[in-house]
């Protein structure tokens, strides 16, 4: 099954190029791609390939990303991989659905996803910083809430593009969905 | 065995995180300083291959701008020069003094040119990776600048380029003086500031302070990360909290636009 270390390739890509898309406006809001191919990969490949793709995806997320604060992590490197692993499992869960050939479900769970990793990355940074206070201003909502929007409307041509990607590599990631007929 | 497989990849993963969870900083730092380094060529490669597109772009302009620019920048180096020349006098005059009264020399600082190859993609931090590191004698919590101000410090350092948090992030936090006032404060990002200009958050100053729009906050060198003297930022407002004071600062260098910043890597040439 070559299409696991294509998506590998394709998030150490997608984490690089991310880099280069600047913030959305108004709010910055930020456009998340790993995810994404992740999430794919959630759907398309076995439950181990799907565990293995988290663990590359949230440690390479970690370590690009934790920062040291006053000689300690804020966020233990791996917390990623946790939470990458429980929203994998869960996006995993609508495989079947996925393989009977439909897909705008699965492209409106991987936008949520992405809103949750944006949600917990801050509840995680605000439990750790002093003082502990939730501050909710408009714009913390829009950034967790634009980056699933953003990410729900690129899903379908990242979908669409990487089953293309994986039909070429004779891995057929929805063997039952409805055959035209002829 | 085939039913056992995903029980065994989910003991697996349950596993190898908790080996990466529980991994000491010090191994943390070199993961992240080994990850730096493989994904660096990569942020190299787009860094040049942006600045490319992007010279083609302001390449493209009519000659009536471009003698426009070429004037402006004819007396921008005017003045600059002539700025030079009266801070040469002064600083002449100042190590005068200085011997005179018995005081130290005050240490110059060496400054490492780093471009700038990527931003950070992650919603809740403020950061930039630059493309100096180990080789070139950068470490940890090291001052950025550039000559409009600060920039921030280094974090993450891999052989060859570093991840720099902004001054606009919350985790950075500098002692800074106001100019024309005795106040001293913490200047810190603020969390969720995402707007297109960040905006840095001044606290710890008295209710007294009374702070104006437009006065200058610089470094003061408490701490011992940042040198003193460095331009942070202006005062934007300011208002009086229950027990404190607490004003908003426009950061002195415009940390979306940055193309290339100085790394101070220590106090001697």
């Amino acid at each position: 099954m070559i299409l696991f270390p294509l998506l590998l390739v394709a998030m150490f890509l997608a984490l690089v190029v991310q880099h280069f898309i600047g913030p959305l406006p108004p709010m910055g809001a930020r456009v998340l791609i790993m995810p994404i191919i992740m999430f794919y990969g959630a759907l398309a490949l076995p439950l181990p390939a799907m565990f293995a793709l988290t663990l590359a995806g949230g440690l390479m997320w970690d370590a690009l990303h934790v920062q040291m604060v006053d000689g300690s992590y804020e966020i233990a490197l791996g917390s990623s991989v946790v939470l990458y692993g429980v929203l994998g499992g869960l996006i995993s869960g609508f495989r079947p659905l996925f393989q009977r050939g439909r897909w705008e479900i699965h492209c409106l769970l991987s936008g949520f996803a992405c809103s949750i990793i944006v949600f917990a990355e801050y509840l995680m940074i605000t439990f750790r910083r002093e003082p502990v206070i939730f501050v909710f201003t408009p714009n913390i909502w829009w950034s967790i809430a634009a980056s699933g929007i953003v990410a729900t409307l690129l899903s379908p041509f990242f979908f669409f593009a990487l089953n293309y990607l994986a039909l070429r590599t004779g891995y057929d990631p929805q063997p039952l969905r409805r055959q035209p007929k002829r | 065995m085939k039913t056992r497989l995903p029980a065994l990849a989910f003991i697996a993963f349950v596993a190898i995180a908790g080996i990466i969870l529980t991994l000491s900083p010090h191994n943390m730092r070199s993961v992240q300083a080994g990850f730096l380094g493989l994904i660096s060529p990569f942020l190299k490669t787009g860094s040049t291959m942006e600045k490319k597109y992007r010279d083609f772009r302001e390449g493209l302009k009519t000659l009536e701008q471009l003698e426009e620019e070429n004037k402006r920048i004819s007396i921008a180096n005017k003045d600059l020069s002539a700025t030079n020349q009266t801070l040469r006098g002064l600083e002449a005059e100042n190590t005068r003094l200085r011997k005179a009264l018995g005081y130290a020399e005050r240490a110059a600082f060496k400054l490492v040119p780093a471009r700038i190859i990527a931003r950070d993609a992650a919603t809740w931090y403020s950061s930039i990776v630059i493309d100096r590191g180990t080789a070139e004698g950068i470490k940890a919590d090291m001052p950025v600048l550039t000559e409009e101000g600060l920039v921030g410090k280094t974090s993450t350092v891999s052989e060859h380029a570093a991840t720099v948090i902004l001054i606009s992030d919350e985790t950075c936090k500098v002692a800074v003086n106001v100019e024309n006032s005795t106040e001293k404060g913490i200047a810190r990002g603020e969390r969720g500031s995402t707007t297109a200009i960040p905006q840095i958050a001044l606290t710890f100053i008295t209710k007294q302070a009374n702070l104006q729009p437009g006065q200058k906050v610089l470094t003061s060198g408490v701490g011992g990360v940042f040198p003193s003297g460095a331009l942070v930022g202006t005062v934007k407002d300011f208002k009086v909290r229950e027990l404190d004071g607490y004003a908003t600062i426009l950061p002195a260098v415009d940390l979306t636009t940055l193309e290339d910043v100085f790394v101070v890597v220590s106090n001697r040439p």
